[in-house]
């Protein structure tokens, strides 16, 4: 505990106050430490691992809307890793998705959100990424199709939606929102899943974390908006999500449980506390709510039906859930999202929720797909969003369709 | 590994005992769990009779019909599709007792208590039974099969094999009895997926609520009727389908 808490007296020290020099010796213990938790806050290692492989090796495909992009290496191996970086050549990366070579990174490594990132953090993540073992493991760098495996492209996508720029504290703002500010606009990249994405795959800043759609999931709206954001939330229901996981209102799986594995839990009390008194007090925004459909339309019967036989027993009749093992779905903002990914992928594939050292029973949801039709499926994912208090569009069976055929044999 | 001895299956049984002792490991993380998993039943598989020949068939829809009449409360056995899942059932591993150890040595008098005491596996028992209570009736009953019979003929019949005082030819008229009236029972409040049980009527018969498994609303209402239909494993409405 009071090494969490010197970690964390460093990491909110004024930049200015720090010693630092470019390519510090691995033995500075007290930054290498900085630099561990940051990398954890950045949540770089699920990135650049293979599930099941080395950590920090890299190989990992990264799904974008124009190909997989392999991350690379990040140990220190001189051949195949980043061994011949010096701090400076790492910040520049982070800052401004710039290699050594001059060649530009793609956005799939989120230097747009790291950018913000403060030179003294960048550098201690160096120093930190300098104590790994060196793993010789070759990557493809190469894989996306013509014309987008032209690095050069990106000068024009950079000129268009990218501005380098560290995090600027608001003087009106409490201390502790500019730190979550900074984690979340940061490291925490939370916008890049949260945040709808423009015809290039850039983030839509008018948009700032109101919802979107990767690999297949629902990425929550999470403003401070009442009924599909985290406006029901306390700070204190965010912060217990973050750290394991879970909370009364829900779980997190797919993407989220990733995060939060990897990342969020890893964090201090003070930093998530941070960052949902940021998330609470940024402000409300998201689309007005549709109206609700009547409880006596074709689709609303008979999901009232297939709910009744196939979730109930879990989720019970009246959405309230089991505390800690089934989520609520009465009140539930995942299942009111505009885009009813999630909810269909769940209902079809079955869904485990994160497992973290204060959570570690990770409840798990059978898949559907064998017994439901398509219109079985639409029909109850749309009585769920508009029951017992829920308002959200209506689904059609063509939407249920074009996922089955899409999660079918994912194992993601 | 086949097991066919009794030595062999100790000496594997050793081999299981030692190995959990060399390799036993202590499990870690989250439970295991993949997405889209899921273990859905086996379908009933095409129409048509899978193991009985047409006029086996029709015996035991007979006899079948006679342990379950239909009357005011609802099918009787053969609509209820317990012939189909006696005859899915055949064709399958209980139709060999595959995971039975099925030597010798098998008293000849043996105790109820002991349970099954003959070589004669499910498949034997029905094509060796049903010939010989077919062969009984030809010569008994005006060379009519056991389903030509009128009702109280059969009946009788059935009676009496219930109580060993019918010889069939070369075969336990107390077993064959025994037998179909087992897998009758099992085929009329089998889950629907095994194709008895159609439309679930055994289970609408006994008001039995199928496979829900959660009760704490109702438990919550006392003295209030329980109004939910039957649900089987694959839902609702039962998915079986008739053969021929
Ligand atoms: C969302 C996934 C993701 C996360 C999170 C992520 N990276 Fe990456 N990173 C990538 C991808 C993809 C590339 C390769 C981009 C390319 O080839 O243009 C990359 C490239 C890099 C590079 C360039 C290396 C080289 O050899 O060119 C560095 C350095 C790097 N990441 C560091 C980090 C650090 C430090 C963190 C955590 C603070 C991090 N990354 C988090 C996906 C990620
Ligand atoms: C890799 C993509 C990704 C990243 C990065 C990410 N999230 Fe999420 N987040 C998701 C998805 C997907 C969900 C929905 C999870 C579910 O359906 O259970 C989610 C859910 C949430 C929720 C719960 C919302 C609700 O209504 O249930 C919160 C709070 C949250 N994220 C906060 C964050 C924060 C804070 C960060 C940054 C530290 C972050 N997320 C980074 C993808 C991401
Ligand atoms: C055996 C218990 C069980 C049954 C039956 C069940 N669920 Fe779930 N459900 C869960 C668990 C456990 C989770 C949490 C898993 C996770 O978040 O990854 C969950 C999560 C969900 C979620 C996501 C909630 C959120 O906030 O992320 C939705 C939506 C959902 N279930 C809908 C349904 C529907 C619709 C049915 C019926 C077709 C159903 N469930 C049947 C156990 C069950």
């Amino acid at each position: 505990m009071r090494r969490l808490f010197l970690v964390l007296a460093a990491a909110l020290l004024p930049i200015a106050a720090l010693p630092f020099t470019a390519g510090a010796a691995p033995d500075d213990y007290t930054q290498v430490e900085r630099g561990r938790y940051l990398a954890i806050g950045g949540d770089c290692v699920a990135c650049h691992t293979i599930p099941g492989g080395t950590q920090w090796a890299g190989g990992r495909g990264i799904q974008t809307p124009f190909g997989d992009i392999v991350t690379p290496n990040l140990t220190p191996d001189e051949e195949t890793g980043i061994g011949h970086w010096s701090a400076d050549d790492f910040y520049r990366a982070m800052h401004t998705g710039v290699m050594p070579s001059g060649a530009h990174l793609y956005p799939a490594f989120p230097y747009t959100y790291y950018t913000k990132v403060t030179r003294a953090d960048s550098d201690a993540i160096y120093a930190f990424l300098r104590t790994l073992p060196a793993v010789h493991n070759a990557v493809d760098r190469d894989t996306l199709p013509f014309p987008f495996k032209v690095r050069a492209l990106m000068l024009g996508w950079n000129e268009m939606f990218f501005r380098a720029g560290t995090f600027e504290a608001d003087p009106q703002r409490s201390a502790e929102y500019n730190r979550g500010a900074y984690l979340v606009e940061g490291l925490g990249h939370c916008g890049a899943c949260h945040t709808p994405m423009n015809w290039a795959g850039a983030n839509d800043a008018a948009r700032y974390l109101q919802g979107n759609v990767l690999q297949a999931w629902t990425d929550p709206n999470i403003t401070d908006e009442q009924r599909i954001g985290l406006g029901s939330w306390s700070v204190d229901d965010i912060v217990e999500y973050l750290k394991t996981g879970r909370n009364a209102r829900a779980q997190a799986s797919g993407p989220m449980a990733e995060v939060v594995v990897y990342s969020t839990s890893g964090m201090s009390d003070a930093d998530l506390h941070a960052i949902a008194t940021y998330l609470k007090q940024r402000g409300a925004a998201g689309p007005a709510a549709p109206s609700p459909r009547p409880a006596d339309d074709a689709q609303m019967q008979s999901g009232a039906v297939v709910y009744t036989d196939n979730c109930s027993a879990c989720h019970k009749r009246d959405g309230t859930g089991v505390e800690a093992m089934f989520p609520p779905l009465r009140g539930d903002q995942v299942v009111q999202q505009t885009d009813p990914t999630t909810v269909l992928r769940i209902v079809l594939q079955g869904a485990q929720g994160a497992a973290t050292d204060a959570a570690p029973t990770a409840p798990a949801m059978p898949a559907f797909s064998w017994r439901l039709s398509d219109q079985q499926v639409a029909d109850v994912v749309t009585y769920i969003r508009n029951s017992w208090g829920n308002t959200a569009q209506a689904v059609p069976a063509s939407d249920a369709a074009r996922l089955r055929k899409r999660v079918a044999d994912t194992a993601e | 590994m086949t097991i066919s001895t009794r030595r062999q299956l100790l000496a594997s049984a050793a081999i299981i005992v030692f190995s959990r002792a060399a390799f036993g490991h202590t499990i870690l993380g989250k439970l295991p769990w993949r997405p889209n998993e899921v273990y859905p039943p086996e379908p009933l598989g095409s129409p048509g009779w899978h193991f009985f020949t047409p006029g086996e068939a029709a015996t035991v829809d007979a006899m079948v019909d006679r342990f379950i009449p239909a009357d005011e409360l609802g099918p009787g056995g053969k609509q209820a599709g317990c012939t189909v899942f006696i005859d899915r059932q055949l064709s399958g591993p209980y139709g060999t007792y595959e995971w039975l150890y099925m030597k010798g040595p098998f008293p000849a008098d043996p105790l109820p208590s002991q349970g099954l005491q003959s070589p004669l596996t499910p498949r034997q028992q029905y094509r060796l039974g049903l010939a010989a209570l077919n062969a009984y009736c030809r010569g008994k009953y005006d060379n009519r099969a056991f389903a030509q019979l009128d009702a109280d003929a059969q009946d009788k019949l059935l009676d009496g094999m219930e109580k060993g005082e019918v010889q069939l030819p070369e075969f336990s008229a107390r077993m064959l009895f025994g037998t179909v009236l087992a897998n009758t029972m099992e085929g009329f409040f089998a889950d629907p997926i095994y194709g008895g049980n159609r439309d679930m009527a055994g289970w609408k018969l006994i008001g039995f609520p199928g496979t829900r498994y959660d009760y704490r609303d109702v438990m919550q209402n006392p003295n209030k009727p329980y109004s939910l239909p039957p649900v089987g494993l694959k839902g609702r409405v039962s998915a079986d389908r008739s053969p021929t």
